[in-house]
């Protein structure tokens, strides 16, 4: 049962950042030769605005959704077969990365200024995502090592930054409406 | 989901819409794990029933094709991959690199199986309604201990709703911005700032409304949801699904 008021916030705000990271897979903005979705950062956000707790349980809900065959992976697929193939790790990847970006974010927010310690976070968490990515789609696709790092990895590290230097920005505005609705 | 994907429900009378939720999920989760490990003629008798199930669904050919466009370019990547990589018997010599027999063999076999369990997918998702899926999303994570499950499907149904609200306010915001001029702007940083704060802000103003209205309704996680029916044709069919599984994992 739902405790109270506070509960019932939390609940429907992680329901909806699940939602904010299934619509950032179509969410694309044209800069370079390839095209940078907003669905990484909306993870970063995750992790940034819910906290570690609840930005994992955010993700989770999306690969659940998912796993449970519903379109919200990106190219309109779902399915556990999702989580096994190519991409998988990347999934994969984000619970953790929303985790630890949120977990680094509430240890080291007190201790230096604030920019720094969300850019600390997202770094970690970008950094999250790759390891399980990268390494998983090697497993699956067979392709050498360079081959792997270079399509799964370096093509996105530009459009990463930018995502990084936009949290900074929209993680500093959203979060006093957040936190004081939050407190309501 | 519609504005997601052409590929939401559609209703209809096929066995497949007819079966239970849960039988799906079992049956979708073993042949997704059993292609892992399927050969040839494994796929081929999987293809061959996705094929029939297809026609018998009354899926388009050709949405499917439209659907998996930018999967189909991953896949292209993925069979040159391994044809290039792969040692063994050359079949063509291209200036940096050998296309093998061996390579070509492995690629193809990869994308098969890729391919087998994306089609499932689509068609699990055009045969079952969402209250249903998370309905038996429920019952799964009743059992286990330590997860809400309630709390799980609440938020897995709030999820689902979300995303055309989202996908509205995108659209809205994207066209107010476009009328002011954003294209004007190069600077992706700002583009980005600028497009998602007022974006999530209204999301949230919406949220907020919505959690207002579940608490004015004195809102609680004991909900009626859809009755599910386990019924003798879903018992044949996830022991076929089982079937198949046990087979392609010893061969």
């Amino acid at each position: 049962m739902m405790k109270s008021s506070g509960q019932l916030r939390k609940t429907v705000y992680a329901s909806l950042f699940a939602a904010f990271i299934s619509a950032g897979a179509y969410l694309a903005i044209p800069i370079g030769p390839v095209p940078i979705t907003l669905q990484t950062l909306f993870v970063l956000l995750t992790g940034l605005l819910l906290g570690s707790r609840w930005g994992a349980a955010s993700v989770a809900i999306y690969l659940l959704a998912g796993i449970a065959g519903l379109p919200v992976f990106s190219a309109g697929t779902g399915g556990i077969g999702q989580i096994i193939g190519p991409k998988g790790g990347y999934l994969i990847g984000f619970l953790v990365a929303a985790y630890l970006t949120g977990l680094i974010n509430e240890k080291t927010s007190g201790l230096s200024g604030r920019v720094i310690s969300d850019v600390a976070a997202m770094l970690c968490g970008t950094a999250a995502i790759y390891l399980f990515g990268v390494i998983w789609l090697k497993i699956i696709t067979g392709m050498e090592w360079g081959k792997t790092l270079s399509l799964g990895m370096y093509l996105f590290l530009p459009g990463d930054a930018l995502k990084i230097a936009a949290a900074v920005f929209i993680a500093g505005a959203l979060r006093p409406i957040i936190e004081v609705r939050k407190e309501k | 989901m519609a504005e997601l994907t052409p590929f939401s429900y559609r209703p209809g009378k096929s066995f497949f819409h007819r079966s239970d939720v849960r039988c799906k999920l079992i049956c979708f989760s073993l042949v997704s794990l059993s292609s892992l490990n399927a050969q040839a003629a494994g796929l081929g008798l999987l293809t061959f029933f996705l094929f029939i199930a297809m026609i018998h669904i009354r899926l388009s050919f050709r949405a499917v094709l439209w659907e998996m466009r930018y999967f189909l370019i991953l896949l292209a990547f993925v069979f040159a991959a391994r044809a290039l990589s792969t040692p063994g018997e050359a079949i063509a010599d291209l200036m940096i690199a050998t296309v093998t027999k061996e390579g070509c063999n492995e690629g193809t076999l990869v994308c098969w199986r890729l391919l087998t369990v994306t089609c499932f997918a689509l068609s699990f998702v055009s045969t079952t309604r969402t209250t249903e899926i998370k309905a038996g999303v429920y019952w799964f994570l009743k059992p286990l201990p330590f997860i809400p499950a309630k709390r799980v499907a609440t938020m897995l149904g709030l999820t689902i709703r979300f995303i055309p609200m989202i996908l509205n306010q995108i659209r809205e915001t994207a066209d107010a911005q476009r009328a002011r001029g954003i294209e004007n702007r190069k600077n992706p940083v700002y583009r980005m700032v600028k497009f998602i704060i007022p974006l999530m802000r209204r999301t949230f103003e919406d949220a907020d409304k919505l959690i207002l209205a579940m608490e004015a309704r004195c809102w609680s996680e004991n909900r009626t949801d859809p009755e599910l029916s386990f019924g003798k044709s879903d018992w044949s069919a996830v022991l076929a699904a089982a079937g198949f599984f046990i087979l392609m994992i010893t061969m």
